[in-house]
C-alpha cells in the first residue's frame, strides 16, 4: 500500500519515486519524504521538477516495420465496428461478494515480473490473468467478447485488427489505459532489456505492426491472414503500463519484486517472501459493469500460501486451512479424498467434463536409425497397451487420445482410430522390418544383432507408474523400453535438442485451432530448439501446412486441419497417449459454484481469475461467509450433512468406437 | 603335498592377537548375532532368484523337466500356451493343477519378481498384504510386490555400498598412508587438496549429474567414489604418522627395508584396527546415501527396485501403511544391525584391552 501511495503523488509519469530514491539523490529522497505532507523545513533549497534527476531509462526505438507490412497512416473509413453483447451469460446471479479464498502454490515465485528470466513459474498463473487483453474469449461460444476494448474491426488485408478501447478502463493506480500502452507493449516486448528472447522474437515475427490512431483507438497487424476469431486468439495482446516501467540494463533486477499496475479485478496487496502472497479485490474495478464480468470475481481476498509438498498441502485442505484442492489425479480422487470430511459432507467433490484441448503422446524421433522405418513405428504403436494402463493405474478415468491433438471443436478429426494393442499386428510389422526372431531375454533381435530396444525420455516421476506398466506389456511384443527419467527442464532440453529416441510428453495446447507448422513442418525438422520433436519432414505435408496457416476461411481451415491430422496418423511418428477430458476439484461446502459448475472449456472449476485454459471462464464461484460459520460449527459439534459428489457430463463426448 | 599343507597351515595360523579379538567379538552377543543374521541375509539375497521370483523353480511338462530360474526366457508355446512371450508360471501352475495329470510347477516362496505389475481387474493397487495372493507385505502403487522389491533392493543397496567401500578405502588408504609416511610438502599439498575437495557438496553434484544423464549403478558409484574417498585419508594419515615413529618401523628401516615393504608389512597391518572399525559405519553410510538419493529421485533409474523409491511411494501413499512400514522397519533393522556389528568390532579391536603401557 505504501508503495502505491508514493506512486500516486508523483506528477512525473516516468520518474517513479522508488527509482529516484534508489538513485541516491538527496533532492529526490526529500521529495518522497515530503510527499503528502509538508516540505521539511530543515532543507530549504529551491526545488524545481526539471532538476530532479528522474530516470527515464533507455529510449525505445519506434516500431520498425518490415517491407510489405504496415498499417495505414489514417484510420480507414470503411471499418465495420463490431462488438458482442448477445452471447449467453454464464455467471450465476446468486453469487455474493466477500470472503477469502485460501489457496496454495508449491514454491515461492522467483519474481513478480510478467516477462524476463524466471517469470514462467506457477505464480505467473496469478499475475497474468489479471492483465486483461483488448478482448476475451467467451468460454461457451468461443467467440470474442469485450474486455479492455468495446469494439473491434478487421482490416482489409485479412491480418489486422482495429480496437476501440473502453474509456473507463484503468490501471490499478488509476491511470487510464490508452492506445499508447499497446504501442509501448510492442516496443517493450521487442527490447533487449527485458531479457526474454522468446517474446522479442514473437513480437517481431508474429506481430508485424501496431499503430495508435487516437487515445482510445489502435490497430495491430499479424504475420499472416486468418479467420476473425482465430486472429484475435493468435495476435491480440495486452497493454504494458507505460507510466510504470523504466527500462534500463538492470530492469530485470530492479523490477523483480515491483508490483506492476494491472487491469484485472485483483491486485497484490501483501508479499511475505517465502511465506505467502495476498491479493485483494479492487473495490471500484472498471470492469464490474461489463456484461460478461458481472457476478464474477467474488472473493474479497485471495491468500496464496507456499506449501512445498503437495501431500502436506492436501493435509492442510483436509483440516480446512485451504478452501479447495484439485483432484484431477486418480489417486487423489479415489483414495486420498475419502474419509470423514467427505463422508460428513463438509467437503464437496466435483467432477466436470469439459472440452479441454489435449496433445500428449510418444513422439518418435524419425531420425533415429530404427525409428526411421515406418514398420517399426507402426509395430511400436501396436505394442503399447494404453488401455491396460487406463484400466489399472489410471483407474479408468483417463481416455485414450486418438489423434495428435484434439479439443478444438470442429477442427477435431473423429474419424481417426488410434492404433490398438495388437500383438499379431505388431508381430507382422516388426517382421517386415527384419525383427522376426527373439533373443534369449525375449526381446526381438535383427540379423545384424540389433535389439529392438528404445529409450523413452520423460520428466515427470509421477508418470513412471504408467510407463512401468507399458514397459512390462511391451516385452510381450518383444520390445524393450528403457526409462530415461530426467528432471522436467532437463528432459525438455534433451527433446528440443533432438537427442531423444522416444519423447514422452504433452503440449499445453491452447487457442482456438490446432497448430501444425511448429510440430511437423520440414523447416523445423532435423535441427535443435524447435518443437518438431519427431523430426518429421514430409514434402506432401509442407504445402498443406502453409495453406492451413494462411487460409482465411473457416471451412477450408477445418478441412485442412483434419487432413493434416490424418497425415500425422498415417506417418505413425506420434503415438497418442492419454487425454484427461475433465477437471476435478474438492471444495469446502462454503465455496459455492453455479448450478452448471463450469463452462464448456473450463480447465478448472475453482479458479479465482478470468482465464481458464485461454477462455474467460473463471471467477464464477463465491464464498458464502455465513455458510462457512455454520459448517464450522457443525464440524465442531460433529453434525453431518449429506455427502456431495457431483459428476457433470454435459460436455462429455461419447468415446468413439 | 604334506610340505605344502603344513606350510599353508603355518601361513594360515591365526595370530594369537587376532584370535583374542575374534573371541572378544563373539562374546559381545548382540554384535555377533547381528553379524550372523546380516551375513545370512546377504548370502540369501545373492540367491534371491531362487526365493523371490515370478519364474518357476522347476516345471515338469510332458515328462520333461525345465529349470527356468536362470538363463533365457521360455516362451509360452513350449508349455502349450498360445503366446511367444515369457511364460506366466503362476498361470501355468493354476492351469496344470486344474487339468490334473502328471505335469506340475514348483514356484519359489514368493512367486513375484521385483519388476512385475500384478494388476487385478476391478481393484486398484496398492494391494494390502495377503497370504492368499502371495503378496506377504502387500504391493506398491503399481502392483509390484513389496517384499520382492525390498529383497532385490537390499541386494543392490548392499552391493553398491560394498563397492563404494572398496574403492573409497583403496584410494583413501593409499593416499592417507602416503601423506603420513612421507609427510612434508607432499602431506601439506594433499591436505589442502583434500580440504578443497571436501567442500564440493556431494548431494548437489549428484543431483546435477542426475539431471543431465540418467545415472546408472556404475556412474552413480563413480561419482560417489570421486567425492567420497577423502573421508578415510585423515584417519590413515594420523595412524601412519603414529606408527611411523614407533621403534619397529625404525628397526625395519635400519635393516634396510624398502618403503613399500615398511608400509605394506609394518604400517598398514598395525593400522588395520582403525580401518576395520570404520567398515560397518561406511557400509551403513553407503546404504543411507543411496536410499536418500533414490528417495529424492536422483538415484538409480526406474524401475530398479530400491528402498528409497519404496519410501517415497510410502510417504505419498500414507493410506496404504504397509509400504512405509515395511521399508522403514527394514531400513531400521539393517542399520541397527550394522551399527551393533560396528560397535562390537570397535570394542573387540580396542587396543587398550591388549596392550599394557608401562
Amino acid at each position: 500500500m505504501a508503495l502505491r501511495r508514493e506512486r500516486q503523488c508523483t506528477s512525473d509519469r516516468k520518474g517513479r519515486p522508488y527509482a529516484v530514491l534508489r538513485a541516491g539523490s538527496v533532492v529526490g529522497a526529500l521529495l518522497v519524504a515530503g510527499c503528502g505532507t509538508e516540505t521539511p523545513s530543515v532543507f530549504q533549497a529551491p526545488v524545481e521538477t526539471e532538476q530532479v534527476p528522474t530516470r527515464t531509462g533507455v529510449v525505445l526505438p519506434p516500431i520498425e516495420v518490415q517491407e510489405g507490412d504496415g498499417l495505414p497512416e489514417a484510420l480507414p473509413d470503411d471499418l465495420v465496428w463490431i462488438t458482442n453483447e448477445e452471447d449467453p451469460l454464464y455467471a450465476s446471479p446468486q453469487a455474493k461478494r466477500g470472503g477469502t479464498l485460501r489457496t496454495t502454490i508449491l514454491s515461492f515465485p522467483l519474481t513478480l515480473r510478467r516477462v524476463g528470466p524466471d517469470s514462467n513459474g506457477s505464480f505467473a498463473g496469478y499475475i497474468r490473468p489479471n492483465q486483461f487483453g483488448p478482448i476475451a474469449l467467451h468460454p461457451q461460444t468461443r467467440r470474442p467478447i469485450p474486455a479492455l476494448a468495446t469494439h473491434w474491426a478487421f482490416g482489409a488485408d485479412g491480418r489486422s485488427i482495429y480496437y476501440r478501447l473502453n474509456p473507463e478502463a484503468r490501471w490499478s493506480d488509476g491511470v487510464p489505459v490508452t492506445a499508447d500502452d499497446f504501442v509501448y507493449a510492442v516496443q517493450f516486448m521487442r527490447s533487449e532489456e527485458i531479457v526474454a528472447p522468446w517474446y522479442n522474437n514473437y513480437y517481431t515475427e508474429r506481430i508485424r505492426d501496431v499503430k495508435r490512431y487516437d487515445d482510445l483507438t489502435y490497430a495491430i497487424q499479424g504475420a499472416s491472414p486468418m479467420p476473425g476469431g482465430e486472429m484475435h486468439a493468435t495476435y491480440s495482446f495486452g497493454p504494458q503500463p507505460r507510466h510504470f516501467h523504466v527500462l534500463t540494463d538492470n530492469w530485470v533486477a530492479e523490477f523483480n519484486w515491483e508490483i506492476e499496475p494491472n487491469t484485472g479485478p485483483y491486485e497484490i496487496s501483501e508479499v511475505r517472501k517465502g511465506k505467502y502472497i495476498v491479493m485483494e479485490r479492487k473495490d471500484d474495478w472498471w470492469g464490474d459493469d461489463l456484461k460478461y464480468f458481472k457476478h464474477r470475481f467474488n472473493p474479497d481476498r485471495i491468500h496464496v500460501k507456499v506449501i512445498r509438498d503437495a501431500n502436506v498441502a492436501f493435509q492442510h485442505f483436509l483440516k480446512g486451512e485451504l478452501d479447495t484442492f484439485g483432484l484431477t489425479l486418480p489417486s487423489y480422487w479415489h483414495d486420498k479424498a475419502t474419509g470423514e470430511p467427505f463422508d460428513k459432507g463438509y467437503i464437496a467433490k466435483y467432477w466436470f467434463y469439459s472440452e479441454i484441448p489435449a496433445a500428449s503422446g510418444m513422439y518418435l524421433n524419425s531420425e533415429d536409425p530404427l525409428l526411421a522405418d515406418e514398420h517399426i513405428r507402426f509395430g511400436l504403436a501396436h505394442s503399447m497397451n494404453f488401455d491396460h494402463v487406463i484400466e489399472t493405474v489410471l483407474r479408468g478415468d483417463y481416455e485414450r487420445l486418438s489423434t495428435f491433438q484434439i479439443g478444438f471443436g470442429d477442427y477435431d478429426n473423429h474419424d481417426i482410430k488410434p492404433r490398438e494393442w495388437d500383438l499379431d499386428k505388431a508381430d507382422a510389422y516388426f517382421a517386415a522390418a527384419g525383427f522376426d526372431t527373439r533373443g534369449g531375454d525375449g526381446i526381438r533381435i535383427r540379423e545384424d544383432g540389433q535389439r529392438l530396444s528404445f529409450k523413452v525420455t520423460y520428466g515427470w516421476p509421477e508418470h513412471t507408474e504408467r510407463l512401468v506398466v507399458l514397459q512390462e506389456e511391451a516385452t510381450k511384443a518383444g520390445v524393450e523400453l528403457q526409462l530415461d527419467l530426467l528432471d522436467s527442464a532437463g528432459s525438455f532440453k534433451k527433446m528440443r535438442e533432438k537427442k531423444h529416441q522416444i519423447a514422452w510428453m504433452g503440449w499445453a495446447a491452447g487457442g482456438l485451432s490446432p497448430g501444425y507448422w511448429e510440430h511437423f513442418h520440414s523447416v523445423n525438422a532435423g535441427k535443435p530448439q524447435t518443437n518438431n520433436l519427431t523430426n518429421h519432414a514430409n514434402p506432401e505435408m509442407d504445402p498443406l501446412i502453409m495453406a492451413y496457416r494462411v487460409s482465411a476461411t473457416l471451412e477450408e481451415r477445418v478441412a485442412l486441419a483434419r487432413r493434416l491430422e490424418q497425415m500425422v496418423h498415417d506417418s505413425g511418428v506420434v503415438i497418442p497417449t492419454f487425454r484427461v477430458p475433465y477437471t476435478r476439484a474438492g471444495a469446502w461446502r462454503w465455496v459455492k459454484l453455479p448450478d452448471w459448475l463450469g463452462t464448456r472449456t473450463a480447465a478448472s472449476l475453482v479458479s479465482p481469475f478470468a482465464d481458464t485454459g485461454g477462455f474467460s471462464g473463471g471467477g464464477l464461484f463465491w464464498i458464502d461467509v455465513d455458510e462457512k460459520r455454520r459448517i464450522r460449527e457443525a464440524k465442531d459439534e460433529g453434525r453431518a450433512f449429506e455427502p456431495v459428489t457431483i459428476v457433470n457430463t454435459d460436455y462429455r463426448r461419447k468415446q468413439a468406437g | 603335498m604334506n610340505v605344502l599343507a603344513s606350510r599353508l597351515k603355518g601361513k594360515f595360523t591365526l595370530d594369537p592377537l587376532t584370535v583374542k579379538q575374534f573371541k572378544r567379538f563373539r562374546s559381545i552377543k548382540r554384535g555377533f548375532y547381528s553379524a550372523v543374521v546380516l551375513g545370512v541375509m546377504i548370502v540369501m539375497s545373492f540367491g534371491a532368484e531362487l526365493l523371490v521370483n515370478s519364474r518357476a523353480l522347476v516345471v515338469s511338462y510332458q515328462g520333461e523337466l525345465f529349470f527356468p530360474t536362470y538363463g533365457d526366457i521360455i516362451p509360452g508355446r513350449t508349455f502349450g500356451l498360445d503366446y511367444d512371450y515369457e511364460t506366466d508360471y503362476r498361470d501355468l501352475d493354476g492351469l496344470l493343477q486344474e487339468r490334473g495329470g502328471d505335469d506340475w510347477v514348483l514356484m519359489p516362496v514368493v512367486p513375484y519378481d521385483a519388476l512385475e505389475n500384478d494388476l487385478q481387474p476391478g481393484v486398484y493397487p496398492p494391494y494390502a498384504p495377503s497370504l492368499a495372493s502371495g503378496h506377504y507385505l502387500g504391493t506398491d502403487s503399481t502392483g509390484r510386490d513389496v517384499l520382492a522389491r525390498l529383497i532385490y533392493g537390499f541386494r543392490i543397496a548392499f552391493a553398491f555400498s560394498f563397492l563404494l567401500l572398496l574403492c573409497n578405502y583403496l584410494i583413501g588408504i593409499a593416499v592417507g598412508c602416503a601423506m603420513g609416511f612421507w609427510g612434508g610438502l607432499f602431506d601439506l599439498i594433499f591436505q589442502r587438496v583434500i580440504e578443497i575437495w571436501n567442500l564440493v557438496p556431494t548431494l548437489y553434484v549428484i543431483m546435477i549429474v542426475a539431471s543431465i544423464v540418467v545415472p546408472t549403478f556404475w556412474t552413480l558409484a563413480a561419482v560417489m567414489v570421486l567425492l567420497g574417498w577423502t573421508a578415510m585419508t585423515w584417519n590413515m594419515r594420523t595412524s601412519t604418522y603414529k606408527e611411523k615413529s614407533r621403534e619397529y618401523v625404525l628397526a625395519a628401516r635400519a635393516l634396510g627395508a624398502s618403503n613399500p615393504r615398511m608400509i605394506g608389512s609394518h604400517v598398514i597391518p598395525n593400522t588395520i584396527s582403525v580401518i576395520v572399525t570404520f567398515i560397518p559405519f561406511s557400509i551403513a553410510g553407503g546404504i543411507t546415501l543411496l536410499t536418500a538419493l533414490d528417495y529424492l529421485g536422483f538415484g538409480l533409474p526406474p524401475p530398479t527396485p530400491s528402498w528409497g523409491e519404496l519410501l517415497s511411494q510410502g510417504t505419498s501413499h500414507l493410506g496404504s501403511p504397509w509400504i512405509v512400514y515395511s521399508v522403514v522397519i527394514a531400513i531400521g533393522l539393517v542399520l541397527v544391525m550394522v551399527n551393533y556389528i560396528g560397535e562390537a568390532i570397535r570394542e573387540a579391536f580396542d587396543p587398550k584391552k591388549f596392550t599394557y603401557y608401562e
